[in-house]
């Protein structure tokens, strides 16, 4: 398959709830685990047989069903995803494992478990300060996890399985890495709307099938010409970001975006999990939990800017489109911070509030075209 | 007005004056023992924080989800809640301050969307108003929005941070991880404020946080006497209590105050509303703080007292066990995870949040409930439906409106007491009637 079959697969994939994988994957008589966040590890799914399937919003026309459970403070991501779930769209899903992400999130696990009832329903508490001293009470909420999909499922999720899930989930994260390697280029193959379609792509498909288009796509890529039209390189941050018109926005006004440090992108896959020996499930423990963190996490604001500074380096970005969901807490406080981080670097830094599945498309442009002005681009 | 002798900048000038101002409103008016203690409290919380600062001890600063027993436990720390100007600034002094604050914050750069008393905090930090930290010890409780604020002081102060995590239950586990996190971060408020920490002084500590709980448990279960016999505003100030003077002889006195007051006008038979109430209403999620005149208002125009609110209760969870060091933090750890305001019920599953407000309402005899949501409480917004469904099947009818708890920009006392007195004569009024009838 050439780049742009596979890329219009891919995007086929990630437009509405259902896809073609995922419904060939029901039919097989298997199994669809939802969660939300990168914090709860696809690789436990993935070794109790499970597809793991990251919620999203994609699809949804309406938040009504959210609505009337929820106040219109509560960001739209949540309540088009819940909305989703209310009105049976999400039906393929066997259960969902939340944690306390957010307090947008919080809640939309009590309608999860209260309203929607999926047959499997666990929720992670996950420590909010990515340290080695909290560590093992992450490791403690995993092999309690691990315990409860074991009964429900009645399947051992063994060592033996473990290490296959880690091994497929590697395959992906070396070909994002692949991919992401190709987007400091001087001319990058993909644009951010391709490659946030890629990576929204892997949340939703099986992974062994994405895998392989991967494979074909990397193959492709590697001998393409590349986008060298642009007039300024950009580093995408924030918060959730599955939306690749949202991208294709900014980069109509000549803003290419070369890496999306976001929910979705680079920051939700990270290095591969080491290989043993050791027990497997604190090696995905530690992989997980020491990602390159996101706002909800404290005690490492330092961490989070030294990774986009790095990545501003490594990928020539000319400055940083930082985007929030309208209503996120944490974000908020983190675009603040990371604002006055970057104008003390010297760096161009645009902050943008959005709404899930509005395009806002004119606002944008307007903010992005001065953004671009101020850059000198 | 100097405060310890000392000019100090406008914000706190205001809130002493203010507080000196009431404090001779209140000195003569037996009526008000509970008004007048916490009063004193404030006046001794400004001393005690300017005489800190100026004889430069060191300062540890918290947030509200973080009692400040451990920080007590160490000889000649001050501990300061981020949020005590605003409060302060909210209760005696001039909200037209916080106001400002707010509008600092917002155009530093932080989003309109994240909680008042937030912003406030930060525009506190961006004006210079609060005396510089050693370091700061945080709990992740009881929102996001606290995590904001929480990352956005240490980011502006530079100072070292540490954060108590604090997970999503509330049973033993929990309390052991939250303990351990407690006996983790000693070494490190030693290490920034140079002081020892001593387990005799934790004790005492502790011994005077417990002796505080069971004035406020008595507390709590005279105000469910009819009439309720003391005043709706005194209810939401037991938050303030609890976060500035947790563990510390004022907090006790100002809890016994409460109490004795209550005790003695419900020997005297006194009701606080004049000419008798006629109706009772537990408040749901945030007091109205930036004016207390309003709850006046209720009890002299519509006849409605509020025996309880989230801010008042004192959940009867054990006291902390004094007999060890393990025990002293299992005793912390578990009154931060269910006892302390907002954190017990902000912060888990919903289920949580609804059965409180059932409690309350059941215990305190409400004859509905007011579910005043400040916007930026998500997680209380984020449950708006299931809790309205729950008040409906358990009969209790819910009053719910939007406001902001420190910034009455947002929703005008006006258009809230509309709201209220509506409610009451469309809704609360003919049920009574109807009840009435029925018994009849």
């Amino acid at each position: 398959m050439s780049k742009d079959d596979i890329l219009a697969t891919m995007q086929a994939a990630i437009e509405k709830p259902r896809n073609a994988y995922l419904d060939q994957w029901v039919a097989e008589g298997r199994k669809v685990m939802g969660y939300y966040c990168s914090y709860i590890p696809e690789e436990l799914f993935s070794a109790a047989g499970l597809l793991p399937y990251r919620l999203r919003g994609a699809g949804s026309d309406s938040s009504a069903e959210g609505d009337a459970y929820m106040s219109a403070r509560v960001c739209t991501f949540v309540r088009h995803t819940i909305s989703l779930a209310l009105r049976g769209e999400l039906d393929f899903l066997d259960g969902v494992v939340l944690a306390q992400n957010c307090d947008h999130i919080r809640r939309a696990g009590d309608l999860f478990r209260k309203k929607v009832r999926p047959s499997f329903y666990g929720f992670l508490s996950i420590p909010r300060a990515p340290k080695e001293r909290v560590f093992d009470w992450y490791l403690a909420e995993l092999r309690r996890l691990k315990a409860e999909l074991e009964a429900h499922y009645s399947r051992a999720i063994t060592s033996q399985s473990l290490e296959e899930a880690i091994a497929l989930h590697n395959a992906t994260r070396e070909r994002i890495a692949r991919l992401y390697e190709l987007r400091k280029r001087e001319s990058p193959p993909v644009t951010g709307r391709e490659a946030l379609t890629v990576t929204v792509a892997a949340h939703v498909m099986p992974r062994a099938r994405f895998n392989e288009l991967m494979d074909d796509l990397l193959a492709d890529l590697e001998q393409a010409k590349g986008n060298g039209g642009y007039r300024a390189r950009v580093i995408v941050t924030g918060g959730v970001m599955d939306e690749p018109e949202y991208l294709a926005t900014v980069e109509k006004q000549g803003a290419l975006s070369v890496a999306e440090l976001v929910c979705f992108g680079q920051r939700s896959f990270g290095n591969p999990i080491e290989s043993g020996p050791g027990d497997p499930l604190e090696r995905i423990a530690r992989q997980r939990f020491f990602q390159v963190p996101c706002a909800r996490m404290v005690e490492c604001f330092d961490d989070q800017v030294s990774e986009l500074m790095r990545r501003m380096k490594e990928y020539r970005a000319d400055g940083i489109i930082f985007q929030r969901m309208k209503f996120c807490d944490p974000w908020a406080g983190d675009g603040h911070n990371l604002y006055w981080r970057m104008k003390e670097a010297g760096i161009p830094f645009l902050s943008l509030d959005r709404e899930y599945q509005v395009a806002a498309a004119g606002q944008v442009k307007t903010r992005v075209q001065a953004f671009m002005e101020q850059m000198g681009k | 007005m100097a405060i310890l002798g000392r000019e100090r900048k406008a914000d706190w000038e205001v809130v002493y004056e203010g507080v000196n101002g009431l404090m001779d409103l209140y000195a003569d008016d037996p009526d008000s023992k509970g008004m007048n203690a916490i009063l004193k409290g404030f006046r001794e919380y400004v001393h005690d924080l300017f005489g800190a600062a100026d004889e430069g001890r060191p300062i540890v600063w918290h947030n509200c989800g973080c009692s400040p027993e451990l920080i007590k436990g160490l000889e000649g720390v001050q501990s300061m809640p981020i949020e005590v100007l605003t409060v302060l600034q909210d209760l005696v002094g001039d909200s037209r301050y916080v106001m400002a604050l707010i509008d600092e914050a917002e155009a530093h750069g932080l989003a309109s969307e994240v909680c008042s008393i937030d912003k406030a905090a930060v525009g506190s930090v961006l004006g210079g108003l609060y005396p510089e930290p050693t370091c700061m010890l945080y709990h992740n409780t009881p929102c996001d929005s606290q995590v904001a604020a929480i990352k956005t002081t240490a980011a502006l102060t530079g100072k070292p941070m540490r954060l108590m995590d604090v997970p999503y239950l509330y049973g033993d586990r929990e309390v052991e991880y939250l303990a351990r996190q407690m006996a983790e971060g000693i070494p490190f408020l030693e290490e920034h404020t140079g002081r020892k920490f001593s387990w005799d002084r934790f004790r005492q500590v502790c011994q005077e946080s417990n002796r505080t709980a069971e004035y406020l448990r008595d507390w709590n279960d005279l105000r469910r006497h009819t009439p309720c016999p003391q005043v709706s505003k005194i209810v939401a100030l037991c938050t303030a209590l609890l976060v500035a003077f947790s563990g510390d002889p004022e907090g006790t006195a100002i809890a016994r105050a409460f109490r004795d007051e209550a005790r003695e006008r419900i020997e005297r038979g006194e009701s606080a509303v004049e000419g008798g109430e006629k109706y009772r209403a537990v408040w749901y999620q945030d007091p109205l703080w930036w004016d207390l005149q309003f709850y006046d208002w209720m009890e002299s125009e519509l006849k409605l007292v509020i025996p309880m609110d989230l801010f008042g209760y004192y959940a009867p969870e054990a006291l902390i066990d004094t007999s060890t060091p393990e025990s002293m933090l299992r005793g912390l750890a578990r009154k931060s995870l269910s006892v302390l305001p907002m954190s017990r019920q902000f912060k888990g599953p919903i289920d949580n949040f609804v059965d409180d407000y059932l409690k309350m309402c059941h215990e305190y005899a409400a004859d509905f409930g007011i579910f005043a949501g400040h916007v930026a409480c998500k997680h209380a917004l984020g449950g708006i439906g299931l809790f309205r469904e729950a008040s409906r099947e358990a009969g209790v009818p819910l009053l719910y409106f939007e406001f902001d708890m420190f910034d009455p920009r947002v929703t005008p006392a006006e258009t809230i007491q509309a709201e209220i007195a509506n409610f009451i004569e469309v809704v609360v009024k003919p049920q009574k009637e109807l009840s009435g009838a029925a018994r009849s």
